[in-house]
């Protein structure tokens, strides 16, 4: 157990953890903005797996990792509207349509990244985004490595929970937003647009989902594998839900399964008698248990989910 | 009448899905008629490959099924993949512990895939009904829980060799071919004999009624004393069981063992073959079908054409996004005509 404990051990892991909580913080940020305005869109791991090629594939051919990532993110809007126009526009069932982003993206990620890379079969690398080291806080000792030395979208992810709340509960604007997911039919009453508020929420949510997805082959690693996004999309839409459709929450939320993957790769490591399946289900198991004790009280958004129709009396 | 009109839209949604996959081979220099040639060519050119597919088709149709048969209850069970794997998993222990053998021994291995599905879809169940948690997020936990579990199972615990994998059944326990020549294992025509059972619960007992009132509103059926909590949980076990026999069924019909990648995807596409099929047993077969020549003929075609087998995950998936969308317009499109003439109607009193 000594070498669990000492002081390099717990660095690597806090670094790790910040690294890993960025990609999910993105997507349920994402997620966040969609749900307030009562589109709860659970295609976010398909959205994540087609910003992770997308990512990847740009910055393969471009070695610019922030067009890669704003390629992605262009791609994500793109596919998200395919939810946008069934949902909202047609009344479509949020849920099927988020499946079927869930079968359709990693599909497309699968055919083009084929299509592209056929002949190859060694590891392709992509390009890796540099990381901002923050002047003077990042001379810090371990709090300095630990959070002033990232990729610029880690310093992006968070600045948008203060952000998000200031927007959500402090501007008349978010007041605004929020009460198009609550009851639309009264927003739509004061004047609020809630079409165009939908539309705007899955902008933004297809923008972000992808872009978290691209963080993956942009900045934790700069290889693209199928598969690489292994749930973290329903990771995060669990962490929107365990942090009661907060910022703050969210951010708590991402941190504490942030932390326990960080954790079991750390244990794989050092553990060589324990099964590593063992280890590699403690992400799952922990949201699981962790929505057990907390539960679901319902404090989401009231019209999450509930197709608006403006002739529907 | 109603029944032809209810099979319009998705046949046109499937034939635009088809169009658009076209459209995307031809942008890649191939010619979508060849292609299309190719793939059925693939899927039915002699009653070797038609067999092949059906066998494909066989674990489809058990997760369809079972994601039909919950969402008729209005609980979306995402957890196919995670119960078709831990039926497996029961069968497969179930094999190594006793080594049975024979007809005795396919039929325990079946019911034990049966028992585990179910008690694996009965946690996101009882954790709905009593903790209020959502239930798909749950059971998609648990499919890579069970996923990492079966891992454990091949590379540890009952490991065959240097390879991580279990050891192949007895061929005793092998489902036995319909005939010699047409090479299909009995597990499909179990498939179908379900899926004709589900339809007949579904659309002809109470007991099918109540999941149907419950699917359709749960208020209104909890107000007239049904015990909700208590049907939309059976109906979570019931799904789960479905999904653990297609698991065990698949592992002594077509892999002989567990491997890596064993059911991966199966859940997820028995969900899209459920929507399409518009939660109807019968005709999730029938779709299952559609997929598993899907599934066969791309493969022909990646052989022949140098197409990516993920054109045919493509098609699913557009199918799905115009048979829905499609279904949706319609019950939009009906429900303004009801408003209109309730407005109408009212209008004439007024007048009156």
């Amino acid at each position: 157990m000594g070498e669990i404990l000492n002081a390099s051990f717990l660095l690597n892991l806090f670094m790790a953890t910040i690294r890993i909580a960025t990609p999910l913080l993105l997507v349920a940020i994402g997620e966040l903005y969609s749900e307030r305005a009562g589109m709860c869109n659970i295609g976010l791991d398909g959205l994540m797996s087609i910003g992770a090629l997308i990512g990847f594939v740009v910055g393969y051919y471009t070695h610019n990792p922030w067009l890669a990532i704003l390629a992605a993110g262009c791609v994500g809007i793109l596919i998200n509207m395919i939810y946008a126009i069934a949902t909202i526009s047609f009344g479509a069932d949020q849920i099927v349509y988020g499946m079927a982003i869930n079968i359709l993206c990693p599909a497309l990620a699968a055919f083009l990244y084929k299509i592209l890379f056929s002949n190859t079969s060694k590891l392709l690398q992509g390009v890796t985004m540099a990381s901002w080291n923050i002047p003077l806080l990042s001379r810090i000792p371990v709090i300095g490595d630990i959070f002033f030395k990232n990729s610029p979208l880690v310093y992006l992810a968070y600045l948008l929970i203060p952000l998000s709340y200031i927007f959500f509960y402090k501007t008349k604007a978010g007041l605004n937003y929020r009460a198009v997911g609550e009851y639309p039919r009264a927003a739509e009453t004061l004047g609020i647009n809630v079409t165009a508020k939908k539309y705007l929420s899955c902008i933004i949510c297809g923008a972000m989902a992808a872009v978290g997805g691209a963080f993956l082959t942009v900045c934790y690693t700069n290889t693209y594998s199928e598969g690489i996004v292994a749930g973290r999309g329903f990771i995060a839409l669990s962490a929107v839900i365990f942090g009661k459709w907060t910022p703050s929450g969210i951010l708590m939320a991402c941190m504490i399964f942030g932390f326990c993957d960080a954790l079991q790769i750390r244990l794989q490591l050092v553990n060589s008698v324990v099964p590593y399946q063992l280890f590699q289900m403690i992400p799952y198991v922990f949201t699981l248990v962790i929505l057990i004790i907390f539960g679901m009280k319902k404090l989401g958004p009231k019209a999450n989910g509930v197709a608006y129709s403006r002739e529907e009396r | 009448m109603k029944k032809i009109k209810s099979c319009i839209v998705p046949l046109i949604a499937v034939l635009f899905a088809f169009t658009v996959g076209g459209i995307i081979m031809g942008c890649l220099g191939t010619n979508p008629f060849m292609a299309y040639a190719a793939l059925f060519t693939g899927a039915f050119g002699n009653t070797s490959m038609i067999a092949q597919t059906l066998a494909l088709a066989c674990p489809l149709m058990f997760t369809s099924l079972a994601a039909a048969f919950a969402y008729k209850c209005g609980v979306f069970n995402l957890g196919g993949e995670g119960q078709f794997i831990m039926g497996a998993l029961g069968a497969v222990t179930f094999i190594e512990l006793t080594n049975a053998k024979g007809g005795i021994g396919i039929a325990v291995s079946v019911i034990i895939g049966v028992i585990v599905g179910g008690i694996w879809a009965l946690i996101p169940g009882i954790l709905k009904i009593k903790r209020g948690l959502n239930e798909m997020i749950v059971s998609i936990m648990l499919n890579y829980v069970a996923t990492l579990i079966m891992s454990l199972v091949y590379t540890n615990i009952f490991r065959d060799g240097s390879i991580p994998q279990t050891s192949e059944v007895a061929d005793s326990l092998k489902l036995p071919f319909i005939s010699g020549n047409f090479r299909v294992h009995y597990g499909v025509v179990i498939a179908l004999i379900l899926g004709i059972v589900l339809y007949y619960i579904i659309f002809h007992t109470s007991y099918g009624f109540k999941v149907r009132a419950v699917g359709d509103n749960p208020v209104a059926t909890k107000m007239n004393g049904y015990k909700v909590s208590f049907i939309m949980l059976s109906a979570f076990v019931i799904s789960g069981a479905v999904a653990g026999m297609g698991g065990s069924v698949e592992l002594l019909g077509k892999q002989f063992r567990l491997q890596s990648g064993f059911g991966a995807g199966f859940g997820f596409d028995g969900v899209a073959i459920a929507l399409i099929a518009e939660l109807n047993p019968i005709g999730a077969l029938i779709v299952s079908f559609l997929f598993a020549v899907l599934r066969k003929g791309a493969t022909a075609l990646q052989v022949s054409m140098g197409v990516p087998t993920a054109i045919a995950d493509i098609i699913q998936a557009l199918i799905i996004i115009f048979a829905v969308g499609g279904t949706a317009l319609e019950k939009r499109k009906q429900k303004r005509v009801k408003t209109k003439t309730v407005v109408t109607v009212k209008g004439k009193e007024m007048a009156a």
